[in-house]
């Protein structure tokens, strides 16, 4: 299985000198959320600036004061501690075409960016989402900070399974609903789910100032109509509902202008709302996908 | 339309086993896809689910195979042949007596005609017509011909014949002209449902009646009587709906002897006595009232002469000798009879009748001959006579007299005889334990003179037993016909006679009309009246005179044309719609043809669908 790759030692290599980058640094103080890039409570001195009414006069720099008799403000890079949330789709739709290998390619790419995502040291933790009779059920792992840490996500990578129907804004209400700090969000799902709930799922995630990252994946079959000629009783794999189609070059010209159009209906949306969005259609090009995407995604090397 | 083996159709099945696969195959491979979003927008190859839906593969499929099926159980169509040979039309005239009743200036029977020679002329150009007429026998009187200007002359030469009309003669008919398409059936009366549906008519059957109801009068029968004895009789009938004068003349020997109008009430028959008449001979009653059926309105009778003729017996029992003369007298009581043992005979007198029981006697000069019980020393007395046995016991069958006893008559020692062929069997029988038919009476003339054979012994008074009636009506049956004058015959017509006559004979019919017909190796003539009247056979040395009588009830009612009822033919008005034969054709070829065509054109449809879908093969 692909997801088996994100394990191998010469793939860690690959991304041991990335590191995924962030809008907005995240500065926690005990008890309170802060955030800015310059007012830090990090050690790290970062700059000065000329005092302005309002600033904190602890941080007036006396000495310049003295030496200069001009007052300025010293600043600090704010300590890093963002936590990035990995959501992996794991409804029905995700598992097939088999043949494709779309959810393996996804739990791949889930596993890499987490592996990206613990260079800094910042709170790594993938959710798996899916939908039950009882309704979205959300499986996190912990957050793991440290890459020592990383080979606890295999097990739980291995142990997921597809079901139930692509439920994106409860799945993401489901989230919310734990009140964990604002941090990153990277969604990796087939989004082969209707516009409204998508932009619903993107807005809750926007209203709580998440900074989102889309990856959109989709099996090579399922993205160029490529299905065996014939006549066939095709069966939605989420819905159950049943419709028969001959497939063929038709078919597959359309289906392709279907996905063409949901990717593109997607990327508007992304366009608009500052969401980083990046598409990973083919399981087989996995390494052509991490180096065309990654740079997308923010990632630094 | 029709199958020639039915049997075939069990290949039917495989369009069953095509239903089915074809049923199976609605149940298409089903592809679990991650979303039907992705196929919103194939239209048109997506078809919703039903059980069955217009598939044309399928249905040209289920074409194929119906089409070899119905090849193989041999389909057929009945078509007409008339498109490239023309119909073929059997004119059927009735030339029975009733087609020649009087109607208006003419005949029941030239109306008919007029029909017919319409329908020629007014016929296409390739239409083929035959012509056949019935009475008491059906006859061709012309093969089918698309000459119309012969088959006009064989429908104008149509004669109407004073007999009566057979039924079988009418079915015969019905069935020598089913082959044609059509059948225009000429009569003055509706045959018989079932004589129709029994001549098995495949095609159109048009009846044509040709007469209305007319009045008739007609004389039954006519009993002389005895001259000086007994007084003669004649029966009339008013065939009509009416009361009808009938002015009665009756002759005898060209004197008259009988003439009153009477008055008949309707459908009244009478029964009018004269005489006794003072003279024997020709006696000849006529209806002078003119009526639509003039055959029937006069009859001939001869009248035994009372000049005393004298009659020999000879049997070597007594009884016999007995009875025979008292059968003899029965039949003439001017007959003067001598009675003898044949081995103490020696006269050498000229008879009128010479009879001999069981013995034969050379040398005797007779008119005519009568052997009852000969032994075979016989044989030699009638040329061709063959006497080949004696049966202990027979018996004779019914002859079709209304009035004998359905069961037969036993009778005792019977002579098995070979008789000529210038004799006719008058009575047959059986040999008791063998089915062969034994003639036991028979009759027959020379010119030499008139011979008669019974073949039954007669001892132990079998003539005068009641119980054997029979025996003894054939037996005087026979002695009347040999001691009838040989100049003068009465007969039925229809009835075919021979007489002898010299070799420069000819005969002359009642119309005046004069035919020479040739004489057998016996030296007779043979005729057959078909009208009423006189036919006098001339030579320079001699002259006989047939007279022929017709009455027949059936013919006569000229009302019976509107009596019976007009039921509509089914058979025959089902076949009417048919124009000409019907031809078999089988479909076979068409068929397959069309399975080919079918085929092809769903290789053409698959080729069509394999290159949309981009493939090599479907």
């Amino acid at each position: 299985m692909l997801e088996a790759r994100a394990f191998e030692p010469d793939f860690l290599r690959r991304l041991d000198r990335l590191i995924l980058g962030v809008k907005r640094a995240r500065t926690v103080r005990a008890g309170q959320r802060t955030i800015g890039r310059v007012q830090g409570l990090g050690i790290e001195p970062e700059n000065f600036k000329e005092y302005a009414e309002g600033d904190d006069l602890r941080f007036l720099d006396w000495n310049a004061f003295a030496r200069l008799d001009d007052l300025l403000i010293r600043t600090y890079r704010a300590e890093r501690q963002v936590e990035i949330t990995v959501m992996l789709d794991g409804s029905a739709s995700m598992a097939l075409p088999e043949r494709d290998d779309k959810f393996g390619l996804a739990r791949a790419l889930a596993a890499t960016f987490a592996y990206i995502g613990m260079a800094e040291n910042d709170a790594v933790r993938i959710v798996s989402f899916g939908s039950r009779r009882d309704g979205v059920k959300l499986q996190p792992t912990p957050f793991y900070r440290r890459r020592e840490q990383y080979q606890a996500f295999k097990p739980v990578l291995d142990d997921l399974r597809c079901a139930g129907e692509t439920r994106l804004s409860a799945a993401v209400g489901e989230l919310l609903l734990q009140r964990r700090p604002a941090g990153v969000v990277i969604l990796i799902s087939d989004f082969l789910v209707n516009q409204t709930d998508f932009e619903e799922a993107m807005l809750h995630l926007l209203g709580t100032r998440q900074e989102i990252k889309l990856v959109h994946v989709m099996g090579e079959m399922e993205s160029e109509g490529s299905y065996p000629p014939g006549l066939y009783r095709v069966r939605d794999s989420e819905s159950g509902e049943l419709r028969e189609v001959a497939f063929g070059p038709e078919l597959a010209t359309a289906c392709r202008g279907r996905v063409t159009a949901l990717s593109e209906r997607i990327h508007e949306f992304c366009m608009g709302h500052a969401i980083i969005y990046a598409q990973a259609f083919g399981a087989r090009h996995l390494d052509a996908i991490l180096e065309r995407e990654l740079p997308v995604m923010g990632v630094i090397r | 339309m029709g199958l020639l083996n039915p049997n075939s159709l069990l290949w039917a099945i495989s369009i069953a086993i095509l239903f089915a696969i074809y049923l199976r195959s609605r149940s298409r491979p089903t592809l679990e896809v991650s979303s039907l979003l992705l196929f919103d927008e194939a239209a048109a190859p997506t078809a919703r689910v039903r059980h069955l839906r217009i598939d044309p593969l399928f249905w040209l499929e289920m074409a194929v195979l119906g089409a070899i099926t119905l090849a193989l159980a041999g389909l057929y169509v009945r078509s007409s042949s008339a498109a490239s040979r023309g119909r073929t039309r059997a004119l059927v005239f009735d030339l029975a007596a009733g087609i020649g009743a009087r109607e208006g200036s003419g005949t029941r029977l030239d109306a008919a005609k007029k029909q017919a020679l319409a329908i020629v002329d007014g016929a296409p150009e390739r239409d083929r017509f035959s012509l056949i007429g019935y009475a008491l026998e059906a006859e061709m009187i012309h093969p089918e011909t698309a000459n119309r200007e012969t088959i006009r002359k064989a429908i104008t030469g149509l004669r109407s014949m004073a007999v009566p009309g057979r039924r079988a003669a009418q079915s015969a008919a019905l069935m020598r002209a089913r082959a044609a398409g059509e059948v225009e059936f000429f009569a003055d009366r509706r045959p018989a449902t079932s004589v129709v549906a029994d001549s098995g008519l495949s095609s159109g059957f048009h009846f044509h009646q040709s007469g209305a109801p007319a009045d008739n009068l007609a004389i039954v029968s006519l009993d002389p009587g005895i001259p000086y004895s007994s007084r003669g009789r004649a029966v009339l009938k008013n065939f009509g709906p009416t009361p009808r004068t009938c002015e009665l003349a009756i002759d005898n020997g060209g004197k008259e002897v009988f003439h009153q109008t009477l008055v008949l009430a309707a459908r009244e028959q009478i029964l009018v006595p004269f005489g006794p008449l003072t003279a024997g001979g020709l006696v000849h009653a006529r209806i002078l009232d003119h009526d639509a059926l003039e055959a029937d309105n006069d009859r001939y009778a001869y009248a035994p002469v009372e000049s005393h003729a004298h009659v020999l017996v000879l049997s070597p029992d007594a009884a016999a000798r007995d009875d025979i003369a008292r059968v003899l007298l029965a039949v003439n009581s001017n007959f003067i009879i001598t009675t003898s043992d044949p081995a103490h005979f020696t006269g050498t007198e000229q008879y009128a009748l010479a009879v001999m029981h069981d013995c034969y006697v050379a040398g005797i000069t007779a008119q005519s001959i009568l052997l009852i019980f000969p032994p075979v020393s016989a044989s030699a007395k009638i040329p061709g006579l063959g006497i080949t046995g004696t049966s202990v016991a027979a018996l004779m069958t019914n002859q079709g007299r209304a009035d004998s006893n359905a069961a037969p008559t036993a009778l005792a020692s019977t002579r098995t005889l070979a008789i000529p062929e210038w004799m006719s069997v008058n009575a047959s029988g059986a040999a008791a334990g063998a089915h062969e038919t034994l003639p036991l009476v028979a009759a027959g003339s020379l010119p030499s003179g008139e011979f008669g054979v019974v073949a039954f012994d007669v001892r132990q008074h079998l003539l005068l037993d009641p119980d054997r009636l029979d025996a003894l009506v054939a037996t005087v049956d026979l002695v009347r016909e040999l001691t009838a004058p040989t100049q003068l015959r009465i007969v039925s017509t229809g009835t075919f006679l021979a007489v002898p006559a010299p070799p420069d004979a000819k005969v002359v019919a009642p119309d005046g009309s004069t035919i020479s017909p040739s004489r057998d190796k016996w030296g007779r003539l043979r005729i057959r009246p078909l009208q009423p009247g006189d036919y006098s056979i001339e030579s320079p040395t001699a002259k006989t005179d047939v007279y022929a009588n017709y009455y027949d009830a059936s013919e006569s009612d000229l009302t019976a044309s509107t009596a019976s009822p007009a039921p509509l033919l089914k058979s025959a008005g089902a076949a009417a719609s048919g124009l000409a034969p019907m031809q078999v054709q089988p479909l076979s070829a068409l068929l397959i043809v069309f399975a080919v065509l079918a085929i092809l054109l769903e290789s053409a449809l698959l080729l069509r669908t394999a290159n949309r879908w981009g493939m090599r093969h479907v």
